[in-house]
């Protein structure tokens, strides 16, 4: 096995749900031992997804175990101050605490950073909420979905001549993540080099508006409020979805330039239309950009979606297929890098886990570990980590704080 | 202030589908150099422009995500300017690039010859599938990325073509993905003893949105397609974004014993505004999104609707905060800008930007620390604005910069 990046780091994680649990991945999947503080009174309610009358067994939860994979699990009882006892123990033994709680409950268990620096004086804590943890709509109690409207992404998503849609997926849920690793990875290079811890805040609404920056810019310089526009840029035409071969089967292609629109019109044989002068220049083709779809589609409907793609990026044409989920697994690109890789959970059985969007050449992520079962680590942790006897462990369990 | 990345520089080699990596390691406090050929990045010329007029030192994609930077001017096309780009990749800790595969080819950027030349560095490359692999040559805009990334196929009308978002997600997904990358390598630098390649996958990135969607496909085998403002929740589509009486918002049937308190809190809210609501007098202790039948969906939707349509977003939106409802306002550009919590929170910084005599508001920040500083640190950079600090630091004189100015190479 190769040197992994965070080989001895220690991580507590509580929370749940999506976007506090997939920024730890990419400690986790790069070596980090991450312990996750869970509950069996409130469950993460990843965990209840799949709950239906035929399914109430916790551990029977694709979306959270998919989601955790290379993560230990126990539960413990932080309304019980001997679970608080514990989990201040873990703290000491941890480099790094995540939770995604709303601001309240980490406080309210004496938990917060200015308790838990106390006891750890080099700790790097991260916390990340919907709305940040201060200000006055800190407490406000949104999921993802809300995440989505309140930062911009729902009204950029849909046709310009009805309701927003939003970008399928709850999007700060995957989007926030990748910025809590980014903040923490940075923290953790600091203290290296300087022995000192630091508390980080990070808002998932606030990681999306940051990334629309050019949007709000553009309202904040100009007094513009660009809406949605369906497929269409203004800096490229044409620029769609393209109907193929198939029922509900489409590919997209871009002309960013007069370049790209010649060699497309060369691609698809040059038929008479193509050759017209209103389309030989972008704002020709954006004029005119209704009727250039419909000619366009003619072409690409009495085709497979792959051929289309690879005739037309042979042709050096930025084109795509609009893949399902099926497809992906079918993908040869996302087989190449070994984007799916298979586990095997003792409840759910044989599932794919997917790898991050990055790959380190000298320090590959791996995934070692399908998502934990509620407690699965319970004698790890607690035995081995934090040296209880038996007779103390199965005291707690009895008195409900190991639960 | 200090910063996480004091001491740490960072050469950024991209184009708008990496701009938000670098972006962010400014903000975090690396000395992000920016480099462009001499004639300027291609969003220069692009606009939209601060006060509309084309400009190119005035382009808002460039002024939004390169704040912060440093900038330079440099042909790494050309001979002599690849030898410059060695002796700035000496100084550098990492290198990130976008580049196409022809354009990686003629700068040497590829991983082999960069860390045959800088063992010691980081290339993190930003490419839409990869740098290896049988797509690795294709070309691949967001539009394009999205589509292959399978989240494409899940947005938009059922009657209606797939749809991306308007603007580039896939480049914010990839931008923040990219600087998480690279930042565990430069981590890992100190026990690996050397750099390394951090390859990012726009695609790769974009599958990861539609949350486990397509790692669940592998367990039912049914491809779901599109649901508009729906989501399939069990058996039953529920809506998610919902007209109000100017504009929509965002609420939900689904999502677990969380969700339960304001759905109680709906059904009084509903009750003391006299709309006649029926499916919401239930037990809630027993209510389970996965267990409806589209007939009780559409009973508990069809009052709801009657509520959101008499109350503007505002209206819903303060009465969700006081009642507890998780719903949430559509936001535009000026509901974000005009956002209480935002401000309250220092969000948006005004930067007087003097080299182009201008004055705007940007988001500064996407995290914030106990004691260091994480947020933008200034504008973004005028063409060439460094080329003699940064020259001058790699030991290039005034008069040797003048050659290289008559060459073009900078």
């Amino acid at each position: 096995m190769s040197v992994r990046a965070f080989e001895g780091l220690k991580v507590l994680e509580f929370g749940g749900g999506a976007a506090g649990p997939i920024a730890i991945r990419h400690l986790a999947d790069h070596g980090a031992t991450v312990i996750r503080v869970e509950s069996r009174q409130r469950p993460d309610f990843l965990r209840l997804l799949a709950q239906s009358a035929r399914n109430r067994d916790l551990d029977n939860a694709p979306f959270f175990t998919m989601l955790n994979c290379n993560k230990l699990s126990v539960a413990l009882n932080l309304n019980d101050p001997r679970g608080v006892a514990l989990a201040k123990k873990l703290v000491r033994w941890a480099d790094v605490v995540a939770e995604n709680f709303a601001p309240k409950a980490m406080r309210k268990w004496g938990l917060d950073y200015e308790s838990l620096v106390a006891l750890r004086p080099d700790l790097v804590m991260v916390s990340t909420c919907l709305m940040g943890q201060t200000g006055p709509r800190k407490d406000y109690p949104g999921f993802g979905g809300q995440g989505s409207a309140i930062s911009g992404f729902n009204f950029l998503t849909g046709w310009p001549d009805r309701e927003a849609t939003g970008q399928h997926g709850t999007i700060t849920d995957s989007l926030a993540p990748r910025f809590v690793a980014a903040a923490l990875v940075a923290a953790l290079i600091r203290r290296r080099k300087t022995g000192r811890g630091l508390y980080i805040d990070v808002a998932q609404t606030e990681t999306a508006a940051y990334s629309l920056s050019g949007w709000l810019l553009e309202h904040l310089a100009n007094g513009d409020v660009v809406g949605r526009d369906g497929n269409r840029s203004r800096f490229a035409a044409p620029h769609g979805a393209f109907p193929c071969k198939g029922t509900d089967r489409w590919c997209t292609i871009a002309c960013h330039s007069d370049d790209d629109w010649r060699r497309l019109v060369a691609a698809i044989g040059r038929p008479a239309w193509a050759a017209e002068r209103r389309f030989t220049t972008l704002a020709g083709r954006k004029a005119n950009e209704a009727d250039l779809e419909l000619r366009l589609a003619e072409w690409t409907r009495e085709r497979e979606p792959w051929d289309v793609v690879h005739a037309l990026q042979e042709a050096g044409i930025d084109a795509g297929v609009v893949e399902t989920d099926r497809d992906l697994h079918e993908d040869p690109q996302l087989a190449h890098r070994g984007h799916f890789r298979l586990m095997r959970h003792a409840v759910i059985g044989e599932h794919p886990v997917e790898a991050l969007g990055y790959r380190l050449s000298e320090t590959p992520g791996e995934i070692t570990r399908p998502g934990p079962r509620l407690g699965e680590h319970a004698d790890l942790v607690y035995r081995e980590i934090l040296g209880l006897s038996d007779a103390e462990i199965a005291h707690l369990e009895r008195e409900g704080v190991l639960q | 202030m200090a910063r996480c990345l004091d001491g740490h520089r960072i050469l950024d080699l991209t184009d708008e589908r990496g701009f938000l990596c670098g972006r962010m390691l400014a903000d975090l406090g690396a000395d992000v150099v920016k480099v462009e050929p001499p004639g300027g990045d291609a969003v220069r010329g692009r606009g939209p422009f601060a006060g509309r007029t084309p400009d190119p030192e005035r382009s808002i994609p460039w002024l939004a995500y390169n704040a912060g930077k440093r900038g330079i001017t440099l042909d790494v096309t050309r001979p002599r300017g690849r030898e410059i780009l060695d002796r700035l990749c000496a100084s550098a800790d990492a290198l990130v690039e976008s580049y196409d595969p022809d354009a990686l080819r003629d700068a040497r950027l590829d991983y082999a010859s960069v860390a045959a030349r800088h063992p010691h560095l980081v290339l993190c490359s930003i490419s839409p599938f990869g740098r290896s692999g049988p797509h690795a040559g294709y070309r691949g805009s967001d539009l394009t990325v999205t589509a292959m990334g399978g989240n494409m196929a899940l947005t938009g009308d059922p009657d209606r073509a797939p749809l991306r978002c308007t603007m580039p997600s896939s480049y914010f997904h990839g931008g923040a993905e990219a600087a998480t990358g690279l930042l565990i390598a430069l981590y890992a630098r100190d026990a690996v003893g050397r750099g390394q390649h951090v390859d990012v996958s726009l695609q790769a990135a974009m599958v990861s949105t539609i949350m486990t969607g397509a790692s669940q496909w592998w367990q039912h085998r049914r491809d779901r397609g599109r649901s508009g403002a729906l989501y399939v929740v069990g058996n039953t589509l529920q809506r998610e974004v919902w007209r109000c009486r100017d504009g929509f918002v965002s609420y939900a049937l689904r999502g677990g014993p969380a969700r339960i308190p304001g759905l109680v809190a709906t059904a009084k809210w509903m009750a003391e505004e006299g709309i006649d609501a029926p499916a919401w007098n239930r037990d809630w202790s027993a209510y389970n999104h996965n267990n409806l039948t589209q007939a009780e969906v559409d009973e508990l939707s069809r009052p709801l609707q009657v509520l959101f349509d008499r109350k503007t977003m505002r209206e819903l939106f303060a009465g969700a905060i006081e009642r507890g409802l998780m719903l949430a306002p559509v936001n535009d550009a000026r509901e974000i800008a005009a956002s209480e919590q935002l401000a309250a929170r220092s969000f948006f910084a005004e930067i007087r930007d003097e080299g182009r005599g201008l004055s705007y508001s940007l988001p500064a920040r996407f995290a914030r620390a106990s004691d260091v500083e994480m947020d933008v640190r200034g504008p973004a950079p005028r063409l060439g604005e460094h080329n003699a600090a940064v020259y001058g630091e790699i030991g290039i004189r005034d008069a040797e910069l003048a050659d290289l100015r008559r060459e073009g190479v900078v």
